[in-house]
């Protein structure tokens, strides 16, 4: 019986410790969460272990001959072995509680003077907003950069529908909300690449919906701040077509070869020489359309109502005048 | 679908083989049967549309046909009231109404004779059970097969079968229809059949009502399933259908928001029919603590499906009115609060967990104590635990939100209230390992697809704490980890005990024996593929990947290819257990009354019992597990016709 235990307690510990179940951690929130992790695994374990043992020991040693019609013992029931099992649970959940609600008020815990970066997310893009100087407009940019080992506060916003902040090696998630405001701590603590993945279904493009992330030394933010400022124009999402190609999220639903793009939620970019004919128009004309006004022409094969209609909100004049002549130009 | 009082009289029942004398002429049409229903669902879907478009005629609204508000009035609504019109649902109430001699149940629609009774409106609760049962398999390949065509598409990176929208659509598909259509309604089944034979009932509280809840389910499902045909494709926002994704959607939407009404009308009238069955139905003696542990379990259940099923009817219709009528519940433009959606949604949808989970702990409780041949150990904590589950289920919903935005300091409390669900349920567990010590354990089928409950259920109870701890949850919600953990409960669960009841009841329901080997070897490919396909979840979705995304990082290719082989594994286990099925019903060897040597009420009868269950009605004398107790009685049965006596034997050791 109790070998049985040793056995099944073995094999799952192996299982837990060879195999990496979580991401290499790259945040402070994540070690804490990674430790919740690992203190749950062990209590888990345990008790896997128990039931495993009786089960299979049950399976081998209490297994009836074929002819034997007789039956077990009329046992009803054991109070103190009841009280136990209610009882010893009950403890181990609650040390479970305890140290879950000590590491949630952590992660929560913004600090006295946190980073403040807006996230805003719409169907199927992330855009990002950094503190400027006072009176300046703030930055905006379509990846995330933070610098190393400071606490940030995001501040989540929803243009149309849920989304869900997540990069997996900091760990922490938070839905963005249209019509309220999230928050999301975190501390960056190695410096590298990672990926922003959204994760409420969010519609057709959800699964592409990703933004890069970097977390960078503390000069080399300053130093990304300072370009994002010193851009031309407005800042809004880039300036040149390829830019606020990218960062308007063109690419997580259409095949675009000068983006290197192949996402086929909606139709091609690549040649649409054809569909202006059809329509009528002038392609740069056609292009502003099937942009600000996605519905008024849906290409075959595809729906309205998929594409948001908040474009001519989001991007300025020059900013449209800059993505229908990539879109020109490449096609 | 008022009913009349069932005597508890020996012979009371003597009516039972006169049948109603068969339709001619236009009485045939005009008689309550399919023909009826077929020219009254095409009369009230005609009456609908009229209305519709007359009214916006009336009002001067464009466009004159808007078929979002057609489809919800006219397909939706007043064709399947026609249908059930047409079948005969409500004549007792239009001749109440009218004034005219009302029939009263006589018990002519009771029994099957042939397996045409099968496809007749039936009020014996045996047919319907059967009824049940085979109708929830009919949607369970449906929801499989929408199941091996993503797996297929996830096989490998990159889009290669079907598009977005397709994708979303049968994962939505696939989960409303495991959900709404295969586990909530196989228990109804597997409970119609047993509930009223275990108590010593003749049949339901509302034989009628019974019959009436059994029709619904069909329309919901052909309602879920036709949403594909709908222009825009099937609904396609999961089967949570969080607005404002679900308000905005495609028209197919609207199918999922009335399917889910009619479905879950159909638990409710079930579920009330069960509620007054129990307790005003149980033989003379049968206290509430001799109710073998599946009646308890379906009495909790009932009072969670009566209380919590209101609550996702009127989230759907929120969602619906949105979207046909333009209030702003959801649009946050005009004040709307897309929290309240998840809110009411999950008041529901957690208790419905427990919907989907204790009937199966009710069945495992009967198979283990007849397989051990032992008492299940701690009878009263075990329905105790039943009813801790059934009031805890609703201090719970929120821990499905923990990152969505909602206050901040619910989210502690609603993960102690989760992680104090633990311990019912570990009682449970505790106790049917108890059972089974120094038991003499025999290995049926039905065994081992209660061991194999037992070790699922317990890691998928497990990951269950690990997402009940909120910072841990932060980093696991939404992920593959969560697809895992709801597969471990309701598929290593709930389905493991949905099979361990149908093989268990296959005998009393069919009167045949099924094939042990076939249904082994169903077993072992069931378990394996079970584990091979779900296991991997938990470490792709702790490593990065969310769910419900038709492409993924390339890291994960090889995990995914490694499930999509084990899914395919699990669907060919389903054709082995079809076969068996199939087979066994048609030519297995005819099983005899009690080929468990059980002691509960439903095995003192022939397989398949009398049209009436019992020549006479038991009297009930002592508990339901007395395995191994000298001399114990359940129940004394005078005439218990070709079966064994109650008592036990002696223990001998």
């Amino acid at each position: 019986m109790v070998v049985y235990g040793v056995l099944a307690g073995t094999a799952a510990s192996l299982v837990a410790v060879l195999i990496p179940w979580l991401p290499t951690s790259a945040s402070e929130e994540m070690d804490r969460i990674a430790f919740t992790f690992w203190f749950t695994t062990v209590i888990c374990i345990a008790i896997f272990a128990i039931v495993a043992a009786v089960i299979l020991y049950c399976i081998l040693k209490f297994r009836a001959a074929p002819d034997d019609e007789r039956d077990g013992p009329p046992v009803h029931g054991h109070t103190g072995l009841e009280i136990a099992w209610t009882a010893v649970p009950a403890v181990l959940v609650t040390a479970i509680s305890v140290v879950s609600a000590i590491v949630l008020a952590k992660n929560d815990d913004a600090g006295e003077n946190p980073l403040r970066i807006g996230v805003t997310a719409q169907q199927f893009a992330w855009s990002f907003e950094y503190p400027a100087e006072e009176g300046a407009e703030p930055l905006r940019a379509g990846e995330l950069v933070l610098p190393v080992g400071r606490k940030v506060k995001l501040t989540l916003h929803a243009r149309d529908v849920i989304h869900s902040f997540w990069v997996p090696e900091f760990g922490q998630k938070s839905d963005a909300v249209p019509g309220i405001e999230t928050t999301l701590v975190i501390t960056p603590k190695r410096v590298g690449s990672y990926a922003v993945v959204c994760t409420e279904l969010c519609g057709l493009g959800h699964a592409t919906m990703r933004a890069p992330v970097s977390v960078v030394a503390e000069q080399d933010y300053e130093g990304f701040l300072t370009r994002l400022a010193s851009g031309p124009g407005d800042g809004q999402q880039g300036t040149t077509g390829e830019e606020i190609f990218a960062s308007a999220g063109c690419g997580s639903c259409h095949a675009f070869e000068p983006a290197g793009s192949d996402a086929q939620v909606g139709p091609p970019l690549d040649d649409l020489t054809g569909a202006a004919e059809g329509a009528g128009l002038e392609l740069e004309e056609f292009l502003r359309e099937s942009i600000v006004d996605p519905d008024e022409r849906v290409a075959s094969g595809f729906q309205a109502g998929v594409m948001p209609k908040t474009y001519d909100r989001t991007l300025t004049d020059e900013q449209l005048d800059a993505l229908v002549q990539y879109l020109v130009d490449g096609g | 679908m008022t009913e009349l009082h069932h005597t508890h009289q020996p012979g009371a029942h003597a009516v039972h083989g006169h049948e109603p004398p068969p339709h001619r002429g236009v009485r045939r049409l005009t008689g309550p049967g399919y023909l009826r229903a077929l020219w009254m669902t095409a009369l009230f879907g005609a009456l609908g549309f009229g209305i519709v478009v007359f009214f916006r005629w009336l009002g001067g609204y464009e466009p004159l046909l808007q078929w979002d508000v057609l489809s919800v009035v006219s397909f939706m609504t007043a064709a399947p009231l026609g249908f059930l019109a047409g079948l005969g649902s409500f004549d007792y109430w239009v001749y109440y109404v009218s004034g005219r001699p009302t029939r009263p149940e006589d018990h002519s629609g009771h029994g099957a004779r042939s397996w045409h009774d099968y496809f007749r409106v039936n009020t014996d609760h045996k047919v319907i059970g059967v009824q049940y049962l085979v109708t929830v398999f009919v949607f369970f390949i449906l929801g499989g097969l929408a199941a091996m065509l993503f797996r297929a598409e996830l096989a490998q990176p990159d889009l290669q079968f079907v598009d977005g929208q397709a994708y979303n659509g049968l994962i939505s598909m696939h989960a409303a229809l495991m959900i709404f259509l295969f586990i909530i309604p196989a228990f109804a089944g597997l409970a119609n059949f047993a509930v009223p034979l275990m108590l010593g009932a003749t049949d339901m509280a509302f034989p009628r009502l019974n019959a009436l809840s059994f029709c619904l389910l069909p329309i919901a499902g052909l309602m879920l399933v036709a949403s594909f045909l709908a222009p825009g494709g099937a609904f396609a926002s999961g089967w949570t259908a969080y607005p404002p994704l679900s308000t905005e959607a495609p028209m197919g939407q609207i199918f999922f928001n009335m399917g889910v009404q009619w479905a879950g009308a159909s638990s409710i009238m079930t579920a009330l029919n069960f509620l007054v069955t129990i307790i005003t139905m149980r033989a003379p003696g049968m206290t509430f603590w001799r109710m073998p542990l599946l009646v308890w379990a379906n009495f909790t259940t009932s009072l969670l499906v009566v209380i919590a099923t209101p609550f996702i009817a009127a989230s759907q219709f929120f969602v619906m009115f949105d979207r046909i009528m333009h209030t702003n519940f959801f649009t946050v433009a005009e004040g709307g609060y897309v929290l309240g959606y998840q809110h009411i949604f999950w008041f529901y949808s957690h208790p419905a967990v427990y919907i989907m989970m204790l009937p199966g702990f009710g069945i495992i409780s009967e198979v283990i104590a007849v397989f051990s041949r032992k008492p299940v150990f701690g009878y009263r904590l075990m329905a105790l635990s039943l009813m801790a589950i059934l009031v805890l289920g609703f201090s719970v919903w929120a821990h499905h939100m923990f990152v969505a935005g909602m206050a901040p300091w619910l989210r502690v409390p609603m993960m102690v209230t989760s992680m104090i669900i633990a311990v019912p349920t570990g009682v449970k567990v505790f106790s049917w390992l108890a059972t089974m010590w120094e038991g003499r354990l025999r290995f049926g089928t039905p065994m081992l697809f209660a061991l194999g409950f037992l070790s699922m259920f317990v890691l998928g109870g497990l990951s269950g704490i690990f997402l009940a701890s909120v910072p841990i949850d932060i980093h696991a919600s939404d992920t593959y980890f969560v697809v895992a953990h709801i597969h471990y409960v309701l598929f290593g669960g709930s389905v493991f005990t949905i099979f361990a009841g149908i093989y268990y009841w296959f005998p009393k329901m069919t009167g045949r024996m099924y094939s042990e080997r076939l249904g082994k070897l169903h077993f072992w490919l069931t378990f394996i593929g079970f584990n091979g396909t779900f296991f991997p979840m938990h470490y792709v979705g702790l490593r990065g990947m969310p769910r419900r995304v038709a492409d993924y990082a390339a890291e994960f290719g090889n995990w995914n290819l490694v499930m999509t082989v084990f899914s395919f594994l699990l669907g060919v286990s389903t054709v082995v257990f079809f076969y068996n099925m199939i087979l066994s019903w048609a030519r297995g060897p005819v099983a005899e009354g009690n080929p468990w040597r059980a002691l509960t009420l439903e095995w003192q009868v022939s397989s398949p019992p009398p049209v009436f269950n019992f020549d006479e009605i038991p009297q009930v004398v002592g508990g339901p597990y007395e395995y191994g107790v000298p001399g114990a009685r359940h129940a004394v049965l005078h005439s218990a016709a070709a079966t064994t006596e109650v008592r036990t034997e002696e223990v001998v050791r």
